[in-house]
């Protein structure tokens, strides 16, 4: 493979890490900004316990997302200078937004979250999970923004060779952000559904004494699953009439990988909705529980939002090719004066680095996820000792 | 509008190489400063409720960079394409292992990635600089172990604050002594008069933290070893005038842009000096 291939498929396995964390993150903290309102709402205990529980695998899991967009932000310049030169001012706009807006705040509201457990006041603490949530789903939104001006390119003159930014407003209204966002948005809270359903019933597979803890969490996420995909498989179709006016060609650019992804999207889309509202009528009278066999579909279930989510991913990036900005730049155009060597280097740094360090942290998520609502437990690390 | 945003670039670094400085030095000692598993518990807790402020300070410099100095960003991040990969890898394994160290396993890519980030950075100065990468290689990780030690001191109590003291003292010296090869063995700059100030105020900072360790003023030491973290690299990209407007976007990214760092910035800033004020009532 040439430099062009290895940078490409850094980027992709950079991005699919640092996805496969995000999604779960964004679908996560919503549940428990839920959770945790009930909780301040009622005073009923059980709902804090939910919180402290959900919120701890929430925390391990935001390790490696954070982690991993660290990369993608320098990705660009290290690798894809080409892009910054001729698009910088256009493109780096919202990224930019991205990290000041959405990381920057998101972080210092999140460790003001972990180390204000038992230290601040109920309304305080509730505020700040919300204005977590709110700043993780304004970061996704102006990613979204900046893939989509990737993806048809609006708002922007070229002028002496470079892009000049012209129309701000209209990187908001590109028709190929407006369609997607929505679909990543959803995908998110699916992935978040569908993971606490699992884990709820892997406890009860295991015959939990917490019945109402995981009872009140597993409804939480069958209904919530059952509320989005019907949303999440049509804001996905809505996109195809944007995509064939700007990108006509994109199902044959995407070529065998993307169609392959995008086939295995859409299924799994299907039987997710399928399944979640079979499953609604059975949350009556805890018939699910009883009947045992649904519960083991629920924890086989984990994954496949993910697979879902990557998949489609691959079609709307594949689909790009061979433009990095859709008519404008092409990919191989706009990579760095790096040598061969140079990329295999970093390829295989980078790549060895976050495989490890995933499969340690899905490890730790799994053990925690076993363990259940302990009290008084270890602390689960340095970061999370209130937790 | 461009001084603006040359501020405020200079400031997130500055933010970043203040705070997430300590965080590398406290990853590099609380091994030591720390006796046994309870104690390194305690050691790193102390750091800990910072750590996702300090360390997300770079990912705003990155995202200014990107976005308002889209021009410098490709060039120089290809230039040294290789110390920032080091970094990067290093910054990847610390800032998962801080986080998820449930075992004393994690050590090993806590203390190898904040060593790996503290060299980095060293060697990326150094090359930027044009002056011998392993004197850089080896002065900036002292500057953050000095930065780390004195955090410690400040924060902890007991017999852990004896050996974080202890450890700062001893510290202080070699750092003078970086400062100063830094200068003697430095490289052509275009803009010398950058790095004589730098120097000054540096070795000036230093003296001050010692004579705040020894009067036990702990804060005005970690005031005067924040600073000294940040001048090496507002020296060292001021004297190679690295910053021009030619790196710099058009005026209207920067506009639109302007108006988001003018209402995200007091609002980190306010509720990052919350998480400082709280874990004051908490100590």
């Amino acid at each position: 493979m040439d430099a062009l291939g290895l940078a490409r498929l850094q980027f992709a396995v950079t991005t699919s890490f640092h996805f496969l964390f995000v999604l779960l993150t964004l679908g996560l903290v919503t549940l428990v900004a839920i959770m945790q309102t009930r909780g301040a709402v009622t005073g009923n205990p059980v709902h804090a316990r939910m919180t402290r529980f959900w919120g701890r695998l929430y925390v391990v899991n935001y390790a490696l997302g954070i982690a991993t967009g660290i990369v993608m932000e320098f990705q660009f310049g290290l690798n894809w200078s080409g892009l910054s030169h001729y698009a910088g001012d256009v493109f780096g706009a919202p990224l930019a937004v991205e990290t000041l807006v959405a990381f920057f705040l998101e972080s210092t509201f999140l460790g003001l979250w972990i180390f204000g457990w038992d230290r601040l006041g109920r309304w305080v603490h509730l505020a700040l999970i919300w204005l977590v949530a709110l700043t993780a789903y304004a970061s996704a939104l102006w990613i979204m923004v900046a893939n989509a001006f990737l993806q048809h390119p609006v708002g922007h003159e070229e002028r002496d060779g470079v892009l000049r930014l012209v129309d701000f407003p209209a990187l908001l209204t590109n028709p190929l952000f407006t369609t997607a966002v929505w679909h990543v948005v959803l995908a998110a809270l699916t992935v978040g559904g569908v993971f606490v359903t699992g884990v709820s019933a892997y406890h009860f597979i295991k015959r939990t004494t917490e019945v109402d803890f995981f009872r009140r969490s597993l409804r939480l996420g069958v209904v919530t699953t059952a509320v989005v995909t019907p949303l999440l498989v049509g804001a996905g179709f809505a996109q195809f009439p944007a995509l064939m006016a700007w990108q006509p060609t994109k199902t044959a650019d995407a070529g065998v990988g993307g169609a392959v992804g995008l086939g295995f999207m859409i299924q799994i889309g299907m039987v997710l909705l399928l399944v979640s509202w079979l499953t609604v009528p059975l949350l009556l009278r805890d018939l699910v529980v009883r009947m045992r066999f649904p519960l083991y579909l629920m924890v086989i279930g984990i994954p496949l939002p993910f697979i879902a989510a990557i998949g489609g991913w691959l079609y709307r990036e594949l689909g790009r090719q061979p433009w990095l900005v859709y008519g404008l730049l092409r990919t191989e155009d706009a990579m760095s004066d790096v040598s061969r060597d140079g990329m295999l280097f970093s390829f295989i740094a980078f790549t060895a680095v976050f495989a490890v360090l995933a499969v340690a942290d899905w490890v730790l998520i799994a053990r925690l996820a076993r363990r259940g609502p302990v009290e008084h437990a270890e602390p689960v690390s340095p970061l999370v000792p209130a937790l | 509008m461009e001084g603006l945003w040359v501020v405020l670039l200079a400031l997130l670094t500055a933010g970043y190489f203040a705070l997430a400085g300590f965080d590398y030095g406290v990853g590099l000692l609380f091994r030591f400063v720390g006796r046994d598993e309870a104690e390194r518990g305690r050691v790193l807790r102390s750091m800990t409720p910072f750590f996702l402020g300090n360390e997300v300070w770079l990912v705003a410099a990155a995202g200014v960079l990107f976005g308002a100095f889209p021009g410098l960003e490709g060039e120089l991040l290809s230039a040294q394409r290789v110390p920032f990969v080091v970094v990067l890898v290093g910054l990847v394994a610390f800032t998962a292992a801080v986080q998820l160290r449930s075992h004393p396993w994690w050590d090993v890519p806590l203390v190898g990635g904040a060593l790996t980030v503290a060299v980095g950075w060293g060697l990326l100065l150094g090359s930027v600089l044009g002056g011998p990468r392993a004197l850089w290689g080896i002065g900036v990780p002292v500057l953050f172990l000095l930065h780390g030690a004195v955090f410690l001191t400040w924060r902890l109590r007991g017999p852990a604050r004896e050996r974080a003291t202890r450890i700062a003292r001893a510290l202080v010296l070699p750092a003078v002594a970086f400062v100063a090869a830094a200068v003697a063995f430095g490289g052509v700059v275009r803009e010398p008069g950058y790095g004589w100030i730098g120097a000054a105020v540096a070795v000036a900072l230093l003296v001050g933290t010692w004579f705040a360790l020894r009067s036990g003023a702990h804060r005005l030491a970690f005031l005067c070893t924040a600073t000294t973290c940040v001048l090496p690299v507002l020296t060292v990209f001021g004297a190679q005038s690295v910053v021009t407007a030619g790196v710099m976007a058009h005026a209207p990214t920067l506009r639109a842009l302007s108006w988001v760092a003018l209402a995200v910035l007091p609002l980190v800033l306010l509720f990052q000096w919350a998480t400082w004020w709280m874990s004051r009532a908490a100590r």
